[in-house]
């Protein structure tokens, strides 16, 4: 394996010819310029400021940034769930102006209603759009099949465990068959084995699914692993610092974790979101404390 | 886990040393009653006379205090005459319990003393009925009240404040103002259950509705619920179970007031028994009223709580072992 | 009222409106219903039990439905025109009176006698005995008046001794406590502080003074005016009564009906039966004669009425003529 230090920017013909085909497809989600100010008695912060970028049909966006970036008041803005103070957010060219079933979110917390089973969960958007119970239930079922989890159609959620709540959140949005799907940092909360697992599946569903996803994530190595571009934020104020077009060929899998273009890729995102000058500051002082032996000197353990 | 420690904070003990336990919560104030009724030097501070002797004023099956009969004796015993006899016992407020087992038996075999008298069990019934009834209409309004008041800020704006003040109010103040609107019979009794829990349901129930996981609604939201749906289709469900928990416990306060309610107005129910035998001194037919109370609203809550867990499967903290 | 007869009904309510119309519309609607009458756990009250169950209203043939209340209750229903008559002391009917629901007293059913008293301490022999001493009672009800009413004849006034406002049903409790003379209660209270603090002994008690307190049956005046002959006819009943409960062949059962109403043993409740004088119709008549001192309904009235002037519980003397209607007993 070549261990010279590999250029994020550079690209294999396959992943250039990949990107060049994404290009080509109509845009699913736009963004223009977008501000975001809240107002408080100690006056007013700018969580976001200018932000614009654009996503293709079915490309997968994750957007990556530092606490504080915004990147969770952006994907809420989008889902229609808080306002904006400037700019424009465009759904297949059409302003968005509140919360809708042609945008589906999966957040981080798990939203399923417990007092429906899994089946009722994902037949619920579909209800509230007047599908008829029989048809809804039909499509529900198609969808919890896609999802592995057909034979928890009747547990009620607090059965399952945080993997199996997601996988029934992704399909309780799927089911609405939206434009985008907005992951609000979805397996945040699970532990790294079942995450892995997740990612893998999420790969799998974008790949059989016609379905835009913008992904927010902190983890490097998962925004690396499932993007295609990564949009990565920086903080106070929220602005876009770069949009990364990841040069890792498709498809994807951990084994790729150690490949030059993905070690580039988690440098330069190393790089963007903790600074070196940062780290010096921050920590070095504090890690180094004054110890003390608290064991008898024979008791080693190196 | 053999090895569980009796105080663990937080921790549940295992189902054994649970029953146990909710067993000794009730043995244990039964033993320490039956130890000071049956044990007399324990406490017993009066004898009750038995021969007044030589004293004039004692009289047959009259209390007095140790120390006073203890003085008539020895004044009995320098001056010569016949010795009053007597034996230790507890002042007459505190009945030994198997008075209180007698009286709670005879209570229901008895049938009542005049001709328009009533059972002990029908007096029950009529308290029961009065507390369904103050209950049921302050839910009717309270509920939906409290339920648009914990969704709505413009409902809690509108009605909480006004409420938060009339909730200090004590209902049986309105006593005489219910009978002047309502009549003597059953309507001010039922207004006054109504004025104790309405107030309070609407502010618990307000409360519990805020505690929905707002997070839920967003996701119903983002799967196309329209605004008017999310109530029906969120919030009430979403709330249902702690709903039921709180109604629960409400149902509890309402008892609470049904002695004042039931003492506006004509006599009625287990009140005017209670009242009636505290008056004449029969402390051992008012514990028993009491322990009547006590058993239907434990039975009561049993009762809901056991169903609460079939209606609400879902529901984590009912069916928690 | 129903509605099926159509015009000719309303003609007829029209012409019965007319008939009344001095006195309401709601009247109209009363005579429908039984005559209610609030009566309390008292027993010259308890009395009435008597012709309940032995159903004499219906043989006189007249509708009355007797409701059963704590007194306080009882006279919260009255002012409140809940009910038509209610059973309480001379001295309340004019408190009640005073209070807007103005009342006529029909009939006397009693004087205290005997269960209304000022126990003393040990020691305390008699009311000359409490010169410059302490007395607990609850200022301006019955036992007040009882007190004074004793001092006066002992040849004191209220100066001589010093009154402690005390809620009656703690006034065993406070005589136990040692700080006072003596206390003013009335049964079973009275009893209790007797049982209470051994050696103590009623000094002076409603059986000295008959007449110090008269109960009563008072009536809303429209009721009495609409429905005299059913008033006449209550009236006569009460006679039935009071023959019934003192002959001596049948008051065991009376005693036993009594009883019943208030949850007692007959013979738990034969004392307080004693404490009670219990007046027949003849009797009643000869009390409601208009003359001074307690012998009078009206003499007694007067007293109290002055009594409750003096000590603020209303501002303005009542008309005890119009309180007071003697024809139905004259009848």
């Amino acid at each position: 394996m070549d261990n010279t230090t590999h250029d994020y920017l550079s690209q294999s013909d396959a992943v250039k010819a990949r990107f060049d085909k994404l290009k080509q497809r109509e845009v699913i989600l736009e963004v223009k310029g977008l501000n975001k100010v809240y107002k408080s008695a100690q006056g007013e912060t700018t969580a976001l400021s200018n932000v614009s970028f654009k996503t293709h049909r079915r490309e997968f966006v994750c957007v990556i940034g530092p606490s504080g970036c915004g990147k969770s008041t952006l994907i809420r803005i989008l889902a229609g769930l808080e306002s904006y103070s400037g700019g424009q957010v465009l759904l297949d060219g059409k302003p968005v102006t509140g919360p809708g079933r042609d945008r589906g979110m999966v957040f981080q917390g798990y939203t399923l209603f417990p007092w429906l089973t899994v089946r009722k969960n994902v037949m619920f958007g579909l209800e509230m759009n007047g599908m008829s119970s029989e048809e809804a239930r039909r499509e529900a079922d198609l969808w919890l099949e896609l999802v592995g989890l057909e034979r928890f159609a009747s547990a009620y959620p607090h059965q399952l465990s945080g993997g199996m709540k997601q996988r029934v959140a992704i399909a309780r949005a799927l089911v609405n068959q939206p434009r985008i799907l907005l992951m609000d940092e979805p397996f945040g909360a699970l532990d790294a084995q079942t995450r892995c697992k997740m990612q893998a599946h999420l790969l799998d569903i974008w790949r059989n699914v016609d379905v835009t996803i913008l992904f927010i994530t902190h983890d490097l190595d998962e925004a690396i692993l499932l993007a295609d571009r990564i949009l990565v934020l920086k903080a106070n104020p929220g602005e876009v610092q770069e949009l990364i077009e990841v040069p890792v060929p498709r498809p994807r899998s951990v084994d790729q974790l150690f490949t030059p273009e993905f070690i580039a890729t988690k440098a330069r995102l190393e790089a963007l979101i903790h600074p070196p000058a940062s780290i010096a500051s921050d920590e070095v002082e504090t890690v180094k404390p004054h110890m003390i032996r608290f064991t008898n000197v024979a008791d080693n353990v190196e | 886990m053999e090895t569980t420690a009796w105080f663990a904070a937080r921790q549940e003990l295992p189902p054994n040393r649970r029953k146990l336990l909710a067993i000794g919560s009730f043995v244990l104030p039964i033993l320490i009653w039956c130890l000071v009724s049956y044990v007399p030097f324990l406490w017993h501070p009066m004898v009750r006379i038995s021969d007044p002797g030589a004293v004039d004023y004692f009289q047959a099956d009259m209390l007095v205090d140790k120390a006073v009969f203890q003085a008539e004796l020895e004044t009995v015993q320098t001056q010569g005459g016949a010795l009053p006899v007597g034996e230790l016992s507890n002042p007459i407020y505190l009945p030994p319990p198997h008075k209180v087992a007698e009286a709670f038996y005879t209570g229901f075999t008895t049938p009542p003393a005049s001709k328009d008298g009533l059972w002990l069990h029908q007096s029950l019934w009529q308290s029961i009925q009065v507390i369904f009834w103050g209950f049921l209409l302050s839910s009717l309004v309270a509920v939906p009240l409290g339920v648009l008041a914990g969704t709505y800020s413009a409902v809690s704006r509108l009605f909480e404040p006004f409420i938060e003040f009339f909730r200090y109010l004590p209902a049986p103040a309105f006593g005489a103002l219910a009978v002047a609107v309502l009549g003597i019979y059953e309507g001010p009794k039922i207004a006054i259950i109504f004025i104790g829990t309405f107030f309070q349901q609407v502010l618990i129930i307000s409360n519990t509705t805020r505690k929905l996981d707002y997070a839920l609604l967003e996701a119903a939201l983002t799967l196309g619920t329209s605004r008017l749906k999310l109530l029906r289709h969120v919030v009430i469900p979403g709330i249902l179970p702690d709903l039921y928990r709180d109604q629960r416990i409400l149902l509890g306060w309402a008892w609470t007031y049904l002695i004042v309610a039931e003492l506006i107005g004509t006599s009625s129910g287990i009140t005017w028994f209670i009242t009636q035998q505290a008056r004449y001194e029969h402390f051992e037919n008012v514990y028993a009223a009491i322990l009547m109370i006590g058993i239907i609203g434990l039975g009561t809550d049993l009762v809901l709580a056991w169903l609460g867990k079939r209606l609400f499967p879902w529901d984590k903290p009912a069916n928690k072992q | 009222m129903s509605s099926s007869s159509g015009i000719t009904g309303f003609k007829q309510l029209l012409r019965r409106t007319v008939l009344v119309a001095g006195l309401g519309l709601a009247m109209v609607v009363e005579a429908a219903q039984p005559i209610k009458i609030g009566y309390s756990d008292w027993p010259g009250w308890v009395a009435w039990q008597v012709a309940i169950e032995k159903g004499w209203f219906k043989e006189a043939g007249v509708d009355v439905k007797f409701e059963w209340f704590d007194y306080a209750a009882s006279m919260t229903a009255f002012s409140a025109g809940k009910i038509d008559a209610v059973t309480v002391t001379n001295g309340d009917a004019l408190v009640t009176a005073a209070g807007g629901a103005k009342n006529v007293m029909i009939i006397v059913t009693d004087y205290s006698n005997g269960n209304d008293m000022i126990v003393g301490k040990p020691g305390i022999k008699s009311l000359k005995d409490l010169k410059g001493k302490k007395v607990g009672l609850e200022i301006g009800l019955v036992e007040h008046l009882l007190l004074l009413n004793g001092l006066e004849k002992a040849g004191l006034n209220e100066a001589d001794v010093s009154i402690v406002n005390t809620p009656t049903n703690e006034t065993p409790q406070a005589l136990a406590s040692g700080s006072l003379a003596a206390i003013g209660a009335w049964q079973p209270n009275s009893g209790e502080a007797m049982k209470r603090v051994p050696g103590a002994k009623p000094i002076y008690t409603s059986a000295d003074e008959p007449g110090l307190i008269y109960d009563v049956l008072t009536v809303n005046p429209v009721s009495l005016s609409t429905r005299r002959a059913d008033w006449e006819k209550i009236v006569k009943v009460w006679g039935k009564v009071v023959t019934y409960i003192n002959d001596p062949k049948t008051q065991p059962d009376a005693v036993k009906i009594m009883a019943g109403r208030v949850g007692l043993k007959p013979a738990a409740y034969l004392p307080f039966l004693k404490g009670t004088r219990l007046l027949t119709l003849e009797e009643g008549k000869q009390v409601m004669v208009k003359a001074d001192g307690f012998k009078s309904l009206y003499g007694s009235t007067k007293i109290v009425d002055d009594f409750n002037v003096k000590y603020g519980i209303y501002k303005k003397p009542q008309d005890l003529d119009k309180a007071i209607d003697t024809s139905l007993v004259n009848k």
